[in-house]
């Protein structure tokens, strides 16, 4: 039996892609299942999917814990925690980086085949969206070669077509064909130790009267109000806001309108990102009646 | 206290901090930012199972500056009321906000804003409404309009979308005679400032909807989660009032109809909709804004009334004699 776990951002596609897998595993004559881990379902959080592919018919129906093959969609996620945990020995990895396989580092005690692909580069130049989930099924398919690159892109035209419409199908087959031919293959070998997860979770006995926390440090987190804002969560953006100091007239929209209190309103009425929360979503450019903000693609820090 | 009148009063500090998990362009955490922001740091907020509790705290993580309370789905006007009546108590003077999602209001939560409601207790009662449930997963509730794809109301052969009309929840709790009833939205800045501003400084049981784009859900683009509000409320799809003490009063009125399609275009969830879905929809609007402004929406694209003489009881003039 073959196992596979994708890790990706909500919004990406990780499970239809676990989902247009296994449709592809059936196709060649496997037994397959696909199915996500259940969470609050929201762009940008760190999401699973597995698949499951075998020669007869599948019983195990628990998450995936020790993958033959790993689906990296975003790079961000292997900074924040473990997630090449339990791949098998002789597993392989698929990754969206513009490095070569060589740069990446999974952490101490990887040493697997891997392939990688500048995925959201090519999405937006096929599909005009970074959304990266055919792209990688392709790239998929030229570093593990169970599942034939025609089956996948059958699957996907399928899938895609059905909910998408044609066109959108045959784009995303499209997608999949340039990642498999643009993917580099080489070997991955993990040299950095994960510090322990910083995680404070109360026993009972340790959870405050009430539940109710003051803003304190417990293990290395910042716990009670106001501790959200230890979550970095400017590295969900894919487009920056760049603002026009001399064009700005001070109405205060982008700093009413920001979702996220990205936008700080100064002293004088002017305004400053605070990049390292900005999820770019771009409601600042679309708001602003003087475009003194445009949205530039990539995550920059200015 | 300083008066809040425009954008410009409004203060710096945040309440709802940033480093939430909320989308990147939510309407909802916009609009709830800006609520707690104007309410200040004298205040307790409850927030009922909604997109809320999971972006905005996930024990013991949390992005509210002030003190936040969390229990069920269906008692926001319960729980608040009770928040209420322990700070009073204590002789402690702060503003109790309740901020539930369409929901919590218009299915789950009814019946415990009813109640609070009619016993008009002094809380403020927040529904941010966008218009599904989407912390589920896309679920229809009776806030959905007309036509919308859900996943409990999907595309199929036969029936496409949301069969049912919008409820007036807003109408609904006015109906209970409390202080302060208004619909907000958030694109709408001066208006919004104004009514917070309102709702603040009342006694007795404040109740505030407002229309939150939601980005998954109404399948938006993630800069539109703001600039769409303007649209709804120009097509209709949206009304700007308030009413106080039981006198309702129009605090935005757009110079003109704008055919609702320009609204429905920009938006996934619309997008199967047929010719004849989109007429029933108009059409509904027209009704709307003639009942709501008291005056005629412009042709096109709302067709002119044909008022026909109403013969009663079939024209027979001897009825009831």
């Amino acid at each position: 039996m073959y196992e596979i776990r994708f890790h990706g951002r909500g919004g990406q596609g990780a499970v239809m892609a676990a989902q247009s897998l296994a449709d592809a595993a059936v196709r060649s004559g496997f037994h397959a299942q696909a199915f996500p881990y259940f969470g609050a379902e929201r762009r940008g959080a760190p999401v699973q999917a597995y698949a499951r592919i075998d020669t007869k018919k599948v019983r195990t129906k628990s998450q995936v814990y020790n993958p033959d093959l790993l689906v990296i969609m975003d790079e961000s996620l292997s900074e924040l925690a473990d997630i090449a945990a339990g791949l098998k020995p002789d597993g392989r990895v698929v990754m969206n980086t513009t490095k070569r396989p060589e740069e990446v580092d999974l952490g101490k005690g990887v040493d697997a085949v891997c392939g990688t692909v500048d995925a959201s580069a090519l999405a937006l130049e096929v599909l005009k969206m970074p959304v990266v989930n055919t792209s990688m099924l392709g790239a998929l398919a030229r570093v593990w070669d169970v599942v034939p690159l025609e089956s996948i892109v059958e699957a996907i035209e399928d899938r895609f077509g059905e909910k998408l419409g044609t066109r959108a199908g045959i784009l995303n087959g499209e997608a999949a064909r340039t990642a498999y031919d643009s993917t580099i293959i080489g070997r991955t070998l993990g040299r950095k130790e994960y510090g322990k997860l910083a995680e404070w979770a109360p026993a009972w006995n340790e959870i405050p009267i009430g539940n109710s926390l003051r803003s304190e440090t417990r293990d290395g987190v910042a716990v009670g109000p106001a501790s959200s804002s230890q979550n970095l969560t400017g590295r969900w953006k894919w487009s920056t806001p760049r603002y026009d100091r001399e064009k700005c007239i001070r109405c205060l929209r982008c700093w009413w309108s920001c979702p996220d209190s990205a936008v700080i309103r100064l002293d004088d009425d002017y305004m400053r990102w605070d990049m390292d929360h900005c999820k770019g979503c771009g409601i600042c450019a679309d708001i602003c009646p003087v475009n003194a903000i445009e949205m530039v693609q990539g995550a920059h820090t200015w | 206290m300083n008066r809040m009148s425009s954008m410009k009063d409004v203060p710096r500090e945040d309440m709802l901090i940033h480093g939430h998990g909320a989308c990147p362009g939510c309407g909802y955490a916009a609009t709830a930012k800006n609520i707690a922001k104007m309410l200040g740091p004298n205040t307790v907020v409850y927030v009922p199972a909604s997109c809320l509790v999971v972006f905005g705290a996930l024990y013991p993580i949390s992005s509210w500056k002030i003190p936040y309370f969390f229990t069920a789905f269906e008692n926001t006007g319960a729980v608040t009321a009770g928040i209420k009546a322990a700070l009073r108590r204590r002789g402690v003077d702060a503003t109790v906000v309740g901020m539930a999602g369409d929901g919590g209001t218009f299915d789950i939560g009814l019946q415990a804003l009813s109640g609070a409601a009619e016993r008009n207790e002094d809380v403020i009662y927040v529904c941010l409404d966008n218009e599904a449930y989407m912390n589920t997963g896309i679920q229809r509730s009776s806030a959905t309009p007309f036509g919308a794809w859900t996943t409990t109301t999907p595309v199929g052969q036969v029936v496409k979308g949301n069969r049912y009309f919008k409820k007036d929840i807003a109408r609904i709790v006015a109906d209970h005679n409390v202080p302060y009833v208004a619909t907000l939205s958030v694109a709408h800045f001066t208006d919004f400032v104004r009514k917070v501003q309102k709702a603040k400084e009342t006694k007795g049981f404040r109740f505030l909807h407002c229309l939150t784009p939601c980005i998954p859900g109404w399948r938006i683009e993630p800069s539109k989660g703001v600039s769409i509000n303007r649209l709804a409320v120009d097509t209709g799809m949206w009304t700007l009032y308030e009413v106080v003490n039981g006198v309702p009063k129009v605090t935005y009125k757009p110079k003109t109809i704008v055919p609702v399609t320009e609204y429905l275009k920009l938006q996934g969830r619309f997008k199967h909709m047929s010719e004849e879905d989109i007429l029933t929809l108009q059409g509904w609007l027209c009704e709307k804004w003639r009942a709501h402004y008291g005056e005629e929406p412009g042709s096109p694209p709302c067709p002119v009334p044909v008022h026909e003489e109403v013969l009663a009881h079939d024209g027979d003039p001897l009825y009831g004699i």
